[in-house]
């Protein structure tokens, strides 16, 4: 439930999905289902039926297509939840010209962290997930299906991984050697968020294209700029600075005086007076600390052993984390959730959750 | 305690008034039934059955091209639930059909008067269609005749009537609630909005002695006139009064609440200046003169108007009293003029609150309600209201409102104590940024839900559950017990944590966990010697605290740090854990036997 624009990145999917015009739909639920339900309820507001299916354990994303089997009586399109889509796409893949099993494919510039698609002709002939070598293609798997009931076969038949878990490109490539698998070339907007940095650019995209509805309690004193979205239970004090891109949740508040730049604050956050964040996620019920700085800019991330060079990250403070006053946190660094920094201290690098940092 | 709800329009009144009575179902459901006007020849047709809505949908035929209809749903308060008992009730001919909710006090002298009718249920509404009856055979038309009639009931009542030929509904309010929706497709009227959410937000809620008459148009008659009824808009979300994923009501409130709350909040919290904004009316000088705040409310109202003693007593240096509603009166030792008397109602219907509010009025205290319900019959008769605004509460287990009404009540301790220049502006900051983080630390809480259920299914099968607190944290116990026994039917029971040893800790044995709330605002080291007391026993505690205070509990369950709203946290875990015995056991979580949402009869 990442929130891009205020608004969960689920939501774009869920509302591009009602804009084709299809009134059905299920959501295969496992981490943060309850938090979906809240959400989403039974899909009156988007004026689509909404039903659930909890998929536990979690076995891979064909694990979860497998979940809704009784629910599906003929063609039906799966949609990764964490890609902002337009509604075209959704369009194109279930136009009745279109013929199961279909899969859309679209052209990014570092394929390598996604599913690299070879494409013969009209038809695909295989995936190859986040290849170690450099790609020699461009064209990647969008993570939105077509499929015809015989797709629970092919999952059956499919190896799994050795961790267990059976994955939709794993499926494509059996179903690839049997039949012909249509791809669905797509040229819109496409956006991933499976990294956090993500959302820094989502967020700044999203704010372009869509209207938010802002509100929220603002100080006549306070400079909010364009491109900026408050929730309408979000507070802003006196002389406080909200700069382009920049997006708070319900019941965020931003005391006197605080700059925030190009990031998002995620509900119930709190940023002390005199803070300053550019570029930074600040996760749910976290407080900031008076006058600490997140100077951002771009640097090098290390996530669970990889190591990604030149993110625009100022940093990512966790969920209900809570920074002391006059803390500086380092370009690039991730501070996990339930982290508790002392005044004064310098953050570089990365925080593991739970930690509990004191001044050196 | 029913609902009632009725419709005249397009065809279809069939399927939108049994549609309209599920939705009203959590206002009682041990009987229901329809009456159906024929379009053709203006002949009724009931169909009733005791029962959930559920019988009544199996037996009443799928479709009718009747377009005029009214529905019930009963909760018993005069004849068991049988299919005879269930509305709606006719005359001796069959030519008039009524449903009715509240009370007729004066039935049996009705019924004595009525001697040469016959009499075929136990119930006190079946005089409405007798009376009518008669009325009608005097020559009345349909709508003089109910504007007779309604004359002549005593009680509180709400009532609409189908009258054979006469093509429309007729309805009657006295006491107990009743709203029209202005659809695009017809007219609905129910006791309440939840009916007919689903078709229309514009509504009007009709006041004592209002008779409405819904034919093509609507006529409204009050104090012998006729007059336009004046149009509101309900802002709830219609989805919000459904399921959404969640296997019951009870379980999705308790999710809600971190939205609940952050709506309680919004836009009144001053922390800058230390202050709250709550548009209330009454004048500096009359808080600063009071010398007693009394809060009256029943059930988990109570708990909450129990919490909020203190918390005026604490910070607005006012004495607090709180008054279970069927208990109050205007006892001597106070002055009326000095005395603010706050109603603490989920629904602002509830007949004891209603009761006793009224109480204090007569005796010239000034009124106040703090209520979830916006045009609610007790916004009507106090002075001022605060809304709660915690969206509707289905589940007749309150849980988000429980929260939504301390976090409210803590504004108006705030707004009373500034004016009062018992609280600084300091110390109000601090509180109303607890206040703040609260939202965000319930958010929290709900996160553990696993190790909370795991928690309640090792110890479901436990004889009894005694919940122990002081303090803020004492209310808690008390909500945390009445949770437990309203839903899963075990014994429970809350206690002071120092009571215990003046009586309860006989009861205590290792086959009873003792579920401890051990919070800031709670003495918890206190109540940490009354835990070892019942540990000495060989009880299992489950602990609620902040700061691990007790180290030997058997589960730990951390709450954060939020000041005295800590005990306001912790109470999510003792929802969780009650709800999760309950599910564990196959309870009816939503609709708990013998009880109702909100209690409209005394």
């Amino acid at each position: 439930m990442l929130p891009v624009g205020d608004r969960p990145i689920l939501e774009y999917v869920v509302e591009a999905v009602a804009e084709a015009g299809i009134d059905e739909i299920v959501l295969v639920v496992g981490y943060e289902r309850d938090r979906i339900q809240t959400y989403f309820g039974d899909g009156d507001e988007w004026n689509v039926d909404i039903e659930y299916v909890r998929q536990n354990p979690q076995l891979g994303t064909a694990h979860a297509v497998q979940q809704v089997e009784a629910l599906t009586d003929g063609e039906f399109l799966v949609c990764n939840g964490d890609r902002i889509i337009d509604s075209e796409l959704i369009e194109r893949a279930a136009a009745e010209s279109m013929a199961a099993p279909a899969v859309a494919v679209t052209r990014v510039e570092s394929p390598g962290r996604y599913g690299v698609v070879e494409i013969d002709g009209d038809h695909i002939v295989s995936i190859d997930e986040k290849p170690e070598v450099e790609p020699n293609s461009e064209i990647i798997n969008a993570g939105i299906y077509r499929f015809s009931p015989d797709v629970f076969d092919a999952i059956e038949r499919t190896d799994s991984a050795p961790s267990g878990e059976t994955t939709l490109p794993g499926t494509i490539e059996t179903l690839a050697a049997e039949t012909t698998v249509t791809p669905i070339r797509y040229r819109g907007l496409w956006m991933d968020v499976s990294q956090l940095w993500d959302l820094l650019p989502a967020n700044d995209v999203v704010l372009d294209r869509h209207d938010c509805a802002s509100g929220g309690d603002i100080d006549p004193t306070a400079a909010v700029a364009e491109r900026v979205c408050t929730n309408h239970d979000a507070a802003v004090g006196p002389n406080a600075t909200l700069r382009g891109g920049t997006t708070l949740g319900a019941n965020v508040t931003v005391e006197a005086n605080a700059v925030v730049a190009n990031s998002v604050v995620m509900q119930d956050a709190r940023i002390g007076p005199g803070a300053v964040l550019r570029d930074c996620i600040v996760g749910e019920n976290a407080t900031i600390g008076a006058n600490t700085t997140v100077t951002g800019g771009r640097a090098q991330v290390i996530v669970e052993g990889a190591v990604y060079e030149d993110v625009r990250l100022g940093g990512v403070v966790g969920d209900n984390t809570e920074m002391g006053g006059n803390v500086t946190v380092e370009a690039g660094s991730v501070i996990g959730d339930d982290v508790s920094v002392a005044d004064s201290a310098v953050i570089d690098g990365r925080i593991d959750p739970n930690t509990v940092i004191e001044r050196g | 305690m029913c609902g009632i709800t009725g419709y005249i329009g397009e065809d279809g009144a069939l399927e939108r008034v049994l549609s309209g009575l599920q939705n009203l179902e959590y206002r009682g459901y041990d009987s229901a039934g329809i009456a159906l006007t024929d379009p053709a020849d203006g002949d009724l047709t009931v169909y009733k059955r005791s029962g959930k809505v559920e019988e009544l949908v199996k037996a009443a035929p799928e479709e009718s091209p009747s377009r005029c209809a009214i529905g019930h749903t009963r909760w018993s308060t005069h004849g068991p639930p049988t299919d005879a008992n269930a509305h709606p009730h006719t005359d001796c001919a069959g030519r008039v059909a009524v449903v009715h909710n509240g009370i007729i006090e004066n039935y049996e002298q009705l019924q004595d008067d009525l001697a040469a009718h016959t009499f075929t249920s136990d119930t006190d509404t079946e005089v409405i269609p007798h009376l009518l009856e008669r009325r009608l055979a005097d020559g009345d038309d349909p709508v003089a005749a109910v504007r007779a009639v309604s004359d002549r009931l005593e009680g509180s009542f709400a009532f609409c009537a189908l009258v054979e030929g006469f093509d429309g509904v007729l309805a009657v309010r006295n006491d107990s609630p009743l709203v029209l929706g202005h659809g695009e497709d017809g007219t609905y009227l129910a006791s309440d909005v939840t009916a007919f959410l689903d078709r229309t937000r514009s509504v009007t809620y009709l006041e004592n002695g209002d008779v409405a008459v819904l034919e093509a148009d609507v006529t409204l008659y009050r104090d012998g006139e006729t007059i336009d009824p004046t149009i509101e808009t309900i802002e709830w979300d219609a989805d919000a009064a459904e399921k959404g994923g969640y296997d019951h009501y009870m379980h999705k409130e308790i999710h809600e609440q971190p939205q609940a709350l952050r709506g309680t909040i919004s836009g009144r919290l001053e922390i800058d200046s230390g202050d709250v904004d709550l548009e209330l009316s009454f004048p500096t000088e009359h808080l600063k003169s009071i010398e007693e705040v009394q809060l009256v409310a029943c059930g988990t109202s109570y708990y909450a108007g129990l919490y909020a003693a203190r918390l005026l007593e604490t910070l607005a240096d006012v004495r607090a009293s709180v008054t279970v509603a069927s208990e109050y009166a205007f006892d001597g030792g106070r002055d009326p003029w000095r005395t603010l008397t706050i109603a603490v109602t989920q629904s602002g219907e509830t007949a004891d609150t209603l009761s006793a509010i009224r109480a204090a009025d007569q005796a010239g205290a000034r009124t106040m309600a703090v209520t979830n319900t916006l045009g609610s019959t007790v916004t009507r008769e106090v002075d001022d209201s605060v809304f709660i605004r915690a969206g509707p509460e289905i589940g007749v287990a309150a849980t988000k409102t429980f929260a939504s009404q301390v976090a409210t009540l803590a504004l108006v301790a705030v707004h009373i104590g500034r004016r009062r220049g018992a609280l600084s502006s300091g110390r109000a900051s601090e509180l109303l940024e607890n206040l703040r983080d609260v939202p965000g630390a319930v958010q929290q809480v709900l996160d553990t839900e696993d190790d909370v259920e795991a928690v309640a299914e090792e110890y479901a099968d436990s004889d009894a559950f005694f919940f122990v607190g002081r303090a803020f944290a004492y209310p808690v116990a008390l909500e945390g017990a009445l949770k437990l026994k309203e839903i899963s039917y075990d014994h429970a029971e809350g206690f002071a944590a120092g009571e215990l040893k003046h009586g309860p800790l006989a009861l205590v044995t290792d086959r009873t966990p003792v579920l401890a709330t051990l919070t800031d605002g709670g003495h918890a080291d206190k109540t940490q010697n009354n835990v070892k007391e019942v540990q000495a026993r060989g009880a299992p505690v489950i602990a609620a605290d902040a700061t691990e205070t007790d180290r030997h509990a058997d589960e730990h369950l951390s709450v954060p740090d939020v000041g005295i709203f800590e005990s306001l946290v912790a109470n999510v875990y003792w929802q969780l854990f009650a709800y999760h015995v309950a599910a564990h056991k196959g309870r009816p979580i939503d609709k708990p036997r013998n009880l109702a949402k909100s209690v409209t009869v005394e």
